[in-house]
């Protein structure tokens, strides 16, 4: 399994260190390694530590309580021309707003995009495991990983470590020969192929708006419109979203980067002519 | 004042029974006795609950010592001791009381959205009951009536929000007996808000967003009709309206400025010199406290699907149809994504003649509308891949 390499958590490590010198263990591949950990599950928990009570000391009802906030507006959507992806930036901790300027789209490769929300550090380090996985596969099997495997790896990645306390809910979106492609992919494993997902605790707001203004046949522009006001009102009404819109429009040649526009100034553009 | 009547601060300048009463309160009463002088001026004393799980609780020698100690302060506001009679052993105002636990968790599932514009005020709400995860009502009723210029859109037990808006609809109507004008939106929240007080903490869960139109109702001393500031408002902008004040200015009338975005029109005959503004009035009031004036409000799980349509939308400027438009879609979207919101949405508009109520319309029909619209989209775009 990817994890445990990376980790070098292995339980015949002290094995191979008689066999090999120890600089080298991590550079041999294990044939368990093409069917992705599924026959053995190793994953790197230390040994003693239960995560799950640990979990339930933080709840409300078993002892101290440490919210975990998530708070974050992420949507997406697909209509004729591909894909578009839209972000807020903000990153909070608690009540604390660690930043306004964070990016929460990770670029896979030219052809792929994650969204994170949830708990930064488990969506970073996820996702870029994925990243790493997606290359890996295009290095041994000479073609593009579908976006319904790559959201199938990282959905069973998500599985393996199920009820320990990762926070992370994703779209994996991309553009492969079935065609536009989007995954909603959960820390509980869910994993769900849509037309339109919104996730983080503005995703309410975002809802509303996007439901409202869909259209199969939208041009372009009227999609971009659409997903800069989903993020726009979220962050309006949403305590916990704000900053910037980053947005991006999966095409099938690979992703652009549409905008970087400030919350604060699109919604005073659209509520010209409120109270 | 309405606040006064309700805690009978004015009983010494009442009819001897009121005094009795009064009196009486101060000198440890049985309890017989109290609840039948009680019970003459049981018209205004609110607080005559009957808790029906508290009979034990008299025996708690906690509870013992809570109700005497009353007994002995009353010096203190005579509200205090009206709440002390055997019918309430359950001290409200203390917060360590005991609250009758709940039978099952209650899930307050709705969508309720409220909001002011040039046209008066605009109120919406879906027509699902539920009760954790059962629908309870397919078509129940969220916006109650109180007056003919008062509603109120209801969210959390439906049970507490109907129960106490007919409380409210009775002391405003005993209000404008007693005093022969309307209660304002205003003093309406700010009266539910002092009747709710006492339970808080407790189970009680009301969230309601009162929707008016304050009077341009003249006093009984002159009946020369004087609507005359109700009627222009139908079609003006915000800024013909302050065109008129200026006007009114200069007739050398005191316009006080209002608290709410409504501007002021004085009254012209008036036999003394009273200022009184009419226009919308919106107001959200909850149990726990919060009293707000604002001019756009949504209240319940389906919120914040209705929010984000509505912030886009909702602008002083809208005509009645555009308004109702809006607020139709609003109540649409949350239904579409809230499981606890559904069925049919109502409508009422409250202008300067009173609330009316559009018929209630079955949601069902749009949402059948809007899947045939995105299959004939669908279709379009399947032709134009095969032509290709």
């Amino acid at each position: 399994m990817a994890l445990v390499e990376v980790s070098g958590f292995k339980p015949y490590s002290e094995l191979r260190g008689q066999i090999f010198p120890t600089k080298q263990t991590h550079l041999v591949d294990r044939t368990s390694h093409y069917a992705f950990g599924t026959k053995t599950q190793e994953f790197a928990v230390p040994l003693g530590v239960e995560p799950t009570g640990f979990l339930k000391s933080c709840s409300s009802d078993g002892g101290v309580n440490i919210d975990m906030n998530h708070g974050t507006t992420t949507l997406a959507f697909k209509f004729r021309h591909g894909v578009i992806v839209a972000v807020d930036s903000r990153a909070s901790a608690g009540r604390y707003l660690a930043s306004n300027d964070v990016n929460k789209v990770i670029e896979i490769n030219p052809y792929l995009l994650g969204t994170m929300s949830g708990s930064a550090a488990d969506c970073q380090y996820w996702e870029r495991l994925l990243a790493k996985e997606c290359r890996l596969y295009r290095l041994r099997n000479n073609h593009r990983i579908s976006v319904a495997a790559a959201s199938k790896l990282l959905s069973n990645m998500m599985l393996g470590y199920r009820g320990m306390g990762l926070s992370m809910g994703s779209m994996i979106c991309g553009w492969d020969k079935e065609g536009p492609g989007l995954y909603y992919v959960d820390d509980n494993g869910t994993r769900l192929s849509g037309r339109m997902f919104s996730t983080g605790c503005g995703n309410g707001y975002a809802y509303g708006v996007v439901d409202s203004g869909y259209k199969e046949d939208m041009t372009v522009e009227e999609a971009y419109e659409l997903g800069r006001r989903g993020i726009a009102h979220a962050t309006h009404r949403d305590a916990y979203s704000g900053g910037v819109v980053n947005m991006y429009h999966m095409q099938e040649d690979g992703w652009i980067k549409v905008c970087k526009e400030d919350v604060s100034e699109l919604i005073h553009r659209y509520r010209k002519g409120m109270f | 004042m309405a606040l006064q009547d309700l805690c009978n601060f004015q009983d010494i300048f009442q009819d001897s029974l009121t005094k009795l009463c009064f009196l009486g309160t101060f000198e440890k009463n049985t309890a017989c006795d109290y609840v039948s002088s009680l019970s003459t001026r049981s018209s205004t004393s609110l607080f005559n609950f009957y808790i029906p799980a508290a009979e034990y609780l008299d025996e708690s020698p906690i509870q013992f010592g809570q109700i005497s100690n009353i007994q002995s302060s009353s010096a203190i506001s005579s509200q205090e001791s009206i709440l002390s009679p055997s019918s309430l052993p359950t001290s409200l105002p203390f917060a360590s009381s005991q609250s009758v636990p709940l039978p099952f968790p209650m899930s307050h599932g709705t969508t309720t959205l409220a909001f002011m514009f040039q046209g008066g005020v605009l109120a919406a709400a879906d027509t699902r009951s539920s009760c954790s995860g059962l629908v309870a009502c397919p078509a129940s009723q969220k916006i109650l009536p109180i007056h003919s210029h008062l509603v109120g859109t209801t969210s959390g037990t439906s049970a507490d929000c109907a129960l106490w808006k007919r409380i409210l609809a009775r002391e405003l109507r005993l209000y404008q007996l007693r005093h022969g004008r309307r209660l304002s939106t205003r003093g309406a929240a700010k009266l539910l808000s002092h009747m709710l007080h006492p339970f808080k903490g407790t189970e009680l869960c009301v969230a309601a967003t009162l929707c008016g139109w304050d009077g341009g109702e003249v006093d009984d001393g002159c009946h020369a009709g004087t609507v005359i500031d109700l009627r222009g408002r139908g079609g003006t902008t915000k800024s013909e309206m302050t065109d008129q004040e200026k006007y009114l200015d200069t007739l050398n009338e005191k316009v006080s400025l209002p608290e709410t975005q409504s501007s002021t029109f004085s009254e012209q005959y008036f036999a003394r010199k009273k200022v009184s503004f009419s226009g919308p009035g919106l107001f959200y009031v909850c149990s726990d406290g919060t009293r707000l004036q604002g001019t756009l409000f949504s209240v319940g799980s389906g919120s914040p699907y209705a929010y984000s349509i509505l912030d886009q939308g909702v602008r002083w400027g809208l005509t009645v149809d555009e308004a109702t438009s809006i607020a139709r879609e609003a109540v649409y979207r949350a239904t579409y994504r809230d499981a606890y919101s559904g069925n049919c949405v109502d409508i009422y508009h409250i202008t300067s003649n009173g609330w009316t109520r559009r018929t209630r319309e079955d949601l069902k029909e749009e949402y059948y509308r809007e899947k045939e619209r995105r299959r004939h989209e669908g279709r379009g775009r399947q032709d134009v891949t095969v032509s290709e």
